[in-house]
């Protein structure tokens, strides 16, 4: 009896002291340990979390992703699109001291553009020349008219790293990433946290809690285990099946808000069998997108008849939801079989999508075989033209362009299918060149109606962005590009 | 004694040898193109061929095993292809809490199996030795994955008593290292408990059957007397190996239950570089965890020679 009393007043204690210690800091849970810290060489979706914090974008996006000021308090846009000029706001420094002015702006855009291994210069390959006009003052010149030049400065490409910083830790710097943002970097232990300190010398005021912890949960039930625990105050993403769990749990508040990507199914137009157009809308044909989005995502997600999710720019409601029609897909078999392999990566909610997908086909006689691959893999196939059908998405750009461009134009980087199109090709860089976006989205539109004919690609969900956070947690804004920001967050 | 032990490291060598070629290859034959996977879907075909040749992963294959190889001798193994650091440091800061962890997990595990396994042998066939072999059948069966689960649902969600998860160094805070690692050490030890406990329970009912102990009992020893001074030192020497095999597999990473707890230990570090494509990092820690099993067991056989002068004339 007092041994177990001892251990229960040993265990108390202990875990009083933790709470007491992060009275100030708030912990969040991600769903993978972010892996690179640098603008430049960043690849993943869940570096952007963390280096949202520690780093100030020329501009950045508000909740119905409009550019807004940040870095830049205004620009303009001269030279029939060539010229971007931009006036600084004055005043900022690096939380390493340095002066934020437009020598460094220069630095940081020039290393996101030129460093070797930089994963941005395909979308800066537009930027000819980045100028010096005045300290306040930077000027961008263009080889060519690129209308989402200002949406690409809102990620990573606008980011501005210190230059002093930059030159000193070399090839370390994503180990020891130095900004202006609200948060400063302290340390990162692989696997277990990042660990951020509020920047008090913020120049939009300093951030309300002390310290941010990132913490990787690969698995959604430990996060969600870890959320319902009380080790972390907040998650992104949350499973699908928790959510009604958590939005009747009293104790945690869900935001659960449109996201900016899209998935769905590539085919292979490259080789048989779907060279054949009429077999590729065929199987186009069987997906029932509503019932997928009710039966495996709980309706956590939306049908997809694009690639631009409701409530983006070019969103268009000319463009309709393609309702399943089993007679209609058969009719497109002309009653050939058809039989083929569709590639997907491992994970539970991919199986079950495959399978799915797979009972759909079956409707109209169609035979798929499933085989999955891990992640690196399937890009490396999909290069290699290596596939009939995959199961690819896509994260989203908070511009148009970003959804669509590299997709479908003829060699495009992401162009899985091998599609190529010469009036496509051309509407893609029309719209790219022209500034209106009223003007581009008519393009877009004049453009999908041939890309959703020839089906290289199926959409089918939308993704949403899923926060789950304790109910003290207050002023996360739902930007849909799925980024938490947290400088205006409190936590109670 | 000295000899032997010289003997058993020199007839290792070539064994590592051929670990090491099996790592080697066995990493290499994954399929997929780790600048692939690092540049992700923006790659441009000109970043992936720079990647690929500053990865070195335009050398021959023998050329890259020969120059990994010589590098692994110094106990360097290049550098993390996620993010630049040195594997030997992300080894050297996982594998102490990875050898804390299995050792705490085979204390619990000794604490449980040594009196459960004597109890069942000397009561055999008893109401005690069958509930035991009960218990002891269901930690064998029950998966670390959801005991795990099981006991973050009960301590830490309905009962708040333990965080349920992280970890903080000894040397910061030992309290709290001991508080967080107490759920991922009972639910390793469980498992590994219910294996030694049968073992120890076998070995000990068949050392209770040797005349020795017979001729003990005739020369009027209690019975107690006689399971702790003679049996029981005899019959911990299988148990011994069986206790080596178990802290070996433990160290070659807890996969499972450091991913469940999210410990920052080996096992972790080893799933994430497999999903990342990391080569460097996986090759280095499936090296150092051979070599971590194979040390172990070096430290039974002397141990056993120790305990038993039989083995080391043979």
């Amino acid at each position: 009896m007092r041994k177990s009393q001892f251990l229960m007043a040993f265990l108390s204690a202990a875990c009083l002291s933790a709470a007491c210690a992060s009275a100030q800091t708030l912990t969040v849970g991600l769903d993978a340990d972010p892996p690179r810290l640098d603008p430049a060489l960043s690849t993943a979706l869940v570096d952007r979390q963390v280096m949202n914090q520690i780093f100030d974008k020329l501009v950045d996006l508000d909740v119905n992703l409009k550019v807004v000021p940040a870095l830049a308090t205004s620009w303009k846009v001269t030279n029939g699109g060539l010229t971007y000029t931009f006036k600084l706001r004055s005043g900022v420094k690096f939380t390493d001291g340095t002066p934020l002015d437009a020598a460094a702006v220069k630095y940081g855009l020039d290393r996101n553009r030129t460093l070797e291994g930089s994963a941005r210069k395909n979308e800066m390959s537009s930027v000819k020349e980045v100028k010096v006009i005045d300290p306040q003052t930077v000027q961008l010149t263009l080889s060519q008219p690129y209308g989402p030049l200002l949406a690409v400065l809102t990620d990573r490409a606008g980011m501005i790293v210190s230059p002093t910083a930059a030159k000193k830790a070399g090839a370390d710097f994503q180990n020891n990433p130095v900004g202006s943002g609200p948060f400063t970097f302290v340390s990162r232990v692989r696997q277990d946290n990042i660990t951020l300190n509020a920047n008090k010398n913020y120049w939009g005021g300093a951030p309300k809690i002390d310290k941010l912890v990132y913490r990787p949960f690969t698995d959604g039930d430990v996060r969600y285990a870890n959320l319902l625990s009380g080790a972390v105050q907040a998650i992104t993403p949350i499973d699908p099946k928790d959510i009604s769990k958590l939005e009747q749990n009293p104790k945690f508040s869900v935001l659960n808000y449109p996201g900016i990507g899209f998935q769905g199914i590539w085919f292979n137009v490259t080789r048989a069998p779907f060279n054949n157009k009429n077999f590729r809308q065929a199987v186009a044909a069987t997906i029932d997108r509503e019932a997928i989005a009710k039966s495996i995502f709980y309706g956590t997600v939306t049908p997809a008849a694009g690639p631009f999710p409701p409530g983006t720019a070019a969103a268009s409601s000319a463009i309709k939801v393609q309702k399943p029609d089993i007679a209609v897909a058969k009719q497109k078999l002309g009653g050939k079989p058809l039989s083929f392999t569709l590639l997907t990566t491992p994970g539970s909610v991919t199986t079950q999508l495959a399978q799915v997908y797979q009972a759909m086909f079956a409707q109209a006689g169609i035979n798929a075989k499933i085989e999955q691959v891990e992640f690196g893999t399937l890009l490396d196939r999909a290069d290699k033209q290596d596939f009939d059908a995959l199961m690819l998405g896509w994260s989203g750009r908070p511009d148009p362009d970003g959804n669509i461009y590299d997709f479908f134009v003829t060699g495009g980087t992401n162009n899985q299918a091998g599609y190529s199109n010469k009036s496509v090709d051309s509407l893609l860089a029309k719209a790219r060149a022209q500034n209106a976006m009223s003007a581009r989205v008519a393009t877009y539109n004049v453009a999908l109606g041939t890309i959703i004919s020839d089906t290289p690609y199926t959409w089918v969900y939308f993704q949403r962005n899923l926060v789950a956070s304790v109910k003290g947690l207050t002023g996360l804004k739902p930007i849909p590009d799925g980024i938490l920001r947290f400088k205006d967050v409190d936590l109670k | 004694m000295a000899v032997f032990a010289l003997r058993r490291l020199l007839s290792a060598i070539p064994t590592l040898l051929i670990v090491t070629v099996i790592v080697f290859a066995m990493v290499k034959l994954l399929p997929g193109d780790p600048a692939r996977l690092i540049l992700g879907q923006e790659a441009t075909p000109q970043a992936l061929a720079e990647l690929r040749r500053s990865l070195g992963l335009d050398r021959s294959l023998p050329q890259q095993y020969l120059s990994w190889l010589a590098g692994a001798v110094r106990l360097d193994f290049g550098t993390s292809l996620t993010d630049n650091s040195s594997v030997s440091r992300l080894i050297a800061q996982k594998l102490p809490v990875t050898l804390e962890l299995s050792l705490f997990a085979m204390l619990i595990s000794l604490l449980i199996s040594l009196p459960a396994g004597i109890v069942s042998a000397v009561r055999r066939n008893t109401w005690v030795d069958r509930l035991l072999t009960l218990l002891a059948l269901s930690g064998i069966s029950l998966p670390n994955f959801f005991l795990g689960i099981l006991l973050i649902y009960l301590f830490s969600i309905r009962l708040a008593w333990i965080p349920a998860s992280g970890y903080t160094s000894l040397l910061e805070n030992p309290g709290r290292n001991l508080l967080l690692l107490l759920l991922p050490a009972v639910t390793l030890g469980v498992g590994s408990a219910a294996v030694l406990t049968r073992y120890l329970r076998s070995s000990l009912s068949e050392t209770l059957n040797q005349d020795y102990v017979r001729t003990a009992h005739a020369k009027g020893l209690t019975a107690r007397q006689v399971t702790s001074k003679h049996a029981l030192r005899n019959a911990l020497i299988p148990f011994l190996t069986a206790f080596g095999l178990q802290l070996g597999g433990l160290l070659g990473g807890a996969v499972i239950t450091e991913q469940i707890f999210s410990i920052p230990g080996f096992g972790r570090l080893l799933v994430d570089a497999v999903f990342t494509r990391d080569l460097p990092v996986i090759q280095g820690v499936v090296l150092v965890s051979a070599v971590a099993v194979f040390l172990v067991s070096f430290l039974v056989d002397l141990g056993y020679a120790a305990v038993d002068p039989r083995i080391r004339y043979n």
